[in-house]
């Protein structure tokens, strides 16, 4: 066994917003080993990632303070040594890389600067030259290709995953002993998550670094963790190696959270709510019918603005959908699933091609000529924050739609139909008098349903509904569809970029990659036995939580 | 309970009722409360005939055979709205506002058909026996109309507040009197119609053309946005005030024109802000979730955008209302405003122009300037406060 690096002892981190203090952090105790990779993993809220800030020190003076613990790093308490041993510290013996890469990077300056500056300034002796052959070394070592061009460019100029290596790359040019990484991969495409997680435990194995990782994802822990503590409300429910944690959990918070992961859901899926259909019934009679969707947004280039070239969201895509069938759209960000969604419902004008929901063609149609159709198929969306508006009742929301397309003879009725749909939604009568801002993200998404179903549509296209939620009311509202699915016979088109979703909800699965469809069929088939090369590409790179159990 | 009584009432009257919450905003309501009262019983709180008097057993109104027909559309237009707001029977807007205009045009179509009032009226004349020796009379309030002159009097010229009084003369003028020896007083009272509708008509008719025009533009944006902000940039070229001027010129002064002309100038600062909300909302989740729903273009302009959107207008408008004001004083500075209608600014001028300072010249209008302005920049903020739920939450206010 290795000698611990990072001891924290009975941590306490209280925040004061003015007018009450919030225990964010209460009674934390964990040890990291050299070389190891300690994993916290909970739902938002938890107080993970303040942990995390506490360990380096990072949460604002005046707001945090810490009445109670230690935290011993090499055997020094960091909450006891000042300002100047503390930033010697931090940066050169521990690092930090963050969950968005969009916004930890300097974009004013060129990344070879932003590492540099790093090195020179926890290295006060080392020349210009020496630093950018440094830094050229990092890049190379988070497998950046020609990273000697790669030092002139500027943040904007990098992807996503890129610019994540970037961060890995500044962390680790100083050679830390401990590196703190807060949801580094959460705003990644699944494909270059696993490139990261793969790259980030290479660098380990060569550097010996210890690692805190921070993480709601239990499939990333299974792949990244030695030892996994679970955080719920600001205490450490459960520490152990993680695949005792896993596999045989003690607490019975830790037990929910695994049961509520897709994967285990799957296993206990109630198998009358699930309902392949024939090949021959799906095609005999569909919904919906897109014939040669395209959907294209024109680059304008030069005085005069004329088009240069189109950005092809979507490029030629057909598909039939057919009554009662849940259909996953999977890819990666930007693949243009969410674009399809919204032409389905008109939303987007299709470029050319033909939408047909019930043999009636709705590319074309006016406003006005599309109002009738409305009713049938609904949207719920996904940014809970703001997909209901701040200004008007949940009552309002609910029951203007319905007064628009006459369901309902008076108000009175109106209220009663919202008011029961609702309670079907687990929610309460009351809460029709509330304002949105009054309820959390999952009731804010059930009452994005109910106004999708108060107006008993035949189709509704989710658009990655549950991605903002932790995983216990993912698992709920996921339940919920698929009950919904069964009383109402409803079709639902489910985007997302979650394959465990995926395979828990449909029935039948299409995966899109640059605005094209690569690969559909029903999910078992498509999920267990891809044809497409990007399919299993994919499906490799999803972190799994192998069970025994 | 409570909060289903709470939320069932109309989004209207929720906003008015939390709007009205705080000291602040009731200082400002009264404020403007009393210059409308002001503004729709001038004739009847500063005058120089009497308003009730019996002469000879029979009794007459003389001050109602001097009421011109905007006195009367004021009036009319004051008890309308007061009878539509207390009387029980609760009829939609569109109701209301067709019963209000058609009141109105009724009132000023049959006061220009049956009211003459003389054209020359010499105020003098009231204080000669005709008026004076009666059984019993009753004067408004103040009783000298804002152009009586006091001639009668030789010619008072300015004289500081009370000092006629101090001189044991039979007149008492609160604020003085100005150059020609009107009483102060009364000129403010009779400005306040306009200032009051100056700023509301010109301010309103900005509004409304900058919400049309910025929210199509903004929802629309593309083709609409281009040519809609190449309108902007027209109107926002056009200087106010020479515009102001030449219609002078060749029209002559008029109240009305200048409530258009600069109500029609001044929409672009509006028009902006709205676009530049509207393009932010408009990709919000629940405009395109009242999009999917089919919902008119009406609601969801003016029910899901507009609310969201209009915090900004709010307090540009309670400036608009200020520089409205504020334009009608400049032109009357310069001159060109109404000729013999009392304004605060023409007022503010007197006290500018004078040889020698008189507080009481610059005192008094300047202080009911800043305190309108004032009391509307309180409103718009309260309003502000009321419309967005978050605030009004968090200041403990249902």
């Amino acid at each position: 066994m290795a000698a611990p690096l990072l001891v924290v002892s009975n941590l306490c981190t209280y925040l004061d917003n003015g007018s009450e203090v919030v225990k964010a952090v209460d009674g934390v105790s964990f040890t990291i080993n050299k070389g190891e990779t300690f994993c916290l993993v909970g739902e938002s809220g938890s107080g993970k990632s303040i942990t995390a800030l506490s360990v380096i020190r990072l949460l604002p003076y005046g707001i945090a303070t810490h009445p109670n613990g230690q935290i011993l790093f090499n055997n020094e308490d960091l909450l006891q040594i000042g300002d100047e041993e503390l930033r010697s510290i931090r940066g050169s013996q521990i690092a930090m890389i963050f969950q968005e890469p969009m916004t930890s990077l300097n974009p004013v300056f060129t990344v070879g600067d932003q590492i540099m500056e790093a090195l020179q300034l926890h290295n006060p002796e080392m020349t210009v030259e020496e630093a950018h052959e440094r830094a050229v070394q990092a890049l190379d070592q988070v497998q950046i290709p020609n990273s000697r061009e790669r030092m002139h460019d500027f943040p904007h100029q990098l992807s996503g995953g890129q610019r994540q290596r970037v961060m890995i790359a500044m962390a680790l040019a100083c050679e830390p002993d401990l590196l703190i990484a807060d949801e580094p991969t959460t705003a990644l495409d699944v494909t270059v998550q696993a490139e990261i997680l793969r790259l980030m435990r290479h660098l380990q194995v060569t550097t010996g670094m210890s690692m805190l990782f921070i993480t709601h994802d239990f499939g990333v822990v299974a792949q990244m963790a030695h030892q996994v503590g679970v955080m719920q409300q600001g205490k450490l429910v459960e520490v152990g190696v993680v695949e005792q944690v896993l596999n045989r959990p003690q607490h019975a918070y830790t037990h929910q959270l695994l049961e509520a992961v897709p994967e285990n859901l799957a296993r206990h899926k109630n198998p009358e709510l699930a309902k392949p259909l024939a090949e021959q019934q799906l095609i005999a009679e569909p919904l919906l019918q897109l014939r040669h969707v395209n959907v294209w947004f024109p680059i304008k280039k030069g005085v005069f603005r004329q088009v240069a070239d189109h950005n092809k969201a979507v490029d030629d895509v057909s598909l039939d959908i057919a009554k009662g069938q849940i259909v996953a759209l999977v890819g990666e960000s930007g693949c243009g699933k969410t674009t399809l969604g919204r032409a389905v419902l008109q939303l987007e004008k299709p470029t050319s091609g033909s939408i047909k929901l019930q043999g009636s063609e709705l590319v074309g149609l006016s406003a006005r000529e599309m109002r009738p159709w409305r009713a049938k198929m609904q949207m719920v969306f996904q940014d809970p924050q703001s997909s209901l508006n701040p200004r008007l009742l949940i009552e309002t929301t609910l029951t203007e739609p319905m007064q628009v397309h006459g369901i309902g003879s008076h108000q009175e009725e109106r209220l009663e139909i919202a008011a029961k749909t609702l309670e079907r939604m687990q929610l309460k009568r009351e809460h029709l008098w509330r304002y949105p801002h009054e309820f959390s993200g999952g009731q804010r998404q059930r009452i994005g349903l109910a106004r999708a179903l108060v107006l008993n549509p035949e189709f509704i296209v989710c658009d990655e509904i549950t991605s903002a939620l932790d995983v216990s009311v993912q698992a709920e509202i996921l339940k919920l569809l698929l009950e919904l699915r069964a009383e109402r016979d409803l079709t639902l088109l489910f985007i997302t970029h979650n394959i465990g979703v995926v395979e828990y909800l449909s029935d039948q699965t299409v995966v899109m990659y640059k605005g094209r469809i690569v690969e559909l069929g029903a999910t078992a088939a498509v999920c267990g036995s891809p044809q497409q090369e990007y399919t299993k590409k994919l499906l490799a790179a999803v972190p799994r939580l192998a069970l025994s159990s | 309970m409570t909060k289903q009584i709470v939320s069932q009432e109309a989004l209207s009257h929720r906003l008015l009722r939390k709007t009205l919450h705080g000291s602040g905003v009731k200082f400002a309501l009264f404020w403007i409360g009393s210059l409308i009262i002001c503004a729709v019983f001038a004739p009847f709180l500063a005058n120089s005939m009497p308003l009730v008097m019996s002469k000879a057993g029979s009794i007459s109104f003389p001050v109602l055979t001097y009421l011109t027909t905007e006195d009367l559309a004021v009036l009319a237009a004051f008890f309308t709205i007061l009878l539509l707001w207390l009387a029980p029977l609760k009829f939609s807007f569109k109701v209301n506002l067709a019963l209000f205009v058609a009141v109105i045009a009724a009132v000023v179509v049959l006061a220009s058909l049956f009211l003459k009032p003389p054209k020359l009226v010499i105020y003098d004349d009231f204080r000669t026996p005709s008026y004076t020796e009666v059984d019993w009379r009753i004067m408004p309030p103040i009783p000298y109309a804002p152009q009586d002159y006091l001639r009668s009097y030789g010619g008072t010229g300015l004289e500081a507040p009370l000092s006629a009084e101090a001189a044991n003369q039979e007149r008492l003028h609160l604020m003085g009197t100005e150059e020609n020896g009107a009483d102060v007083l009364s000129r403010m009272i009779h400005a306040s119609r306009i200032a009051l509708s100056i700023g509301l008509v010109a301010t309103s008719i900005s509004m409304v053309l900058g919400i049309i025009i910025g929210g199509l533009m903004g929802y629309f944006s593309g083709i609409v946005d281009m040519l809609g902000m190449r309108l902007v940039e027209i109107f926002e070229a056009i200087p106010t005030l020479f515009l102001l001027l030449t219609f002078v010129a060749f029209f002559g002064s008029s109240l009305y024109m200048m409530m258009v002309i600069i109500g029609v100038t001044s929409w672009s600062g509006y028009a902006r802000y709205i676009r530049a909300e509207f393009l932010k909302l408009r990709r919000q989740d629940y405009v395109q979730a009242a999009v999917a729903s089919g919902l008119p273009l009406h609601s969801i302009l003016f029910r899901h955008m507009l609310p969201n959107g209009v915090a900004p207008l709010l307090v540009a408008a309670s400036f608009g209302v200020a520089s409205a004001i504020l334009a009608e004083a400049t032109l009357s500075f310069l001159g060109l405003g109404l000729v013999d209608d009392p304004s605060w600014g023409q007022m503010l001028n007197q006290s500018v122009t004078s040889a020698s300072f008189n507080w009481w010249m610059a005192v008094f209008p300047g202080g009911a300037i800043f305190l309108t302005v004032f009391a509307y920049t309180l409103i718009g903020e309260a309003f502000r406060d009321a419309i967005d739920p978050n605030l009004s939450r968090e200041a403990g206010v249902q």
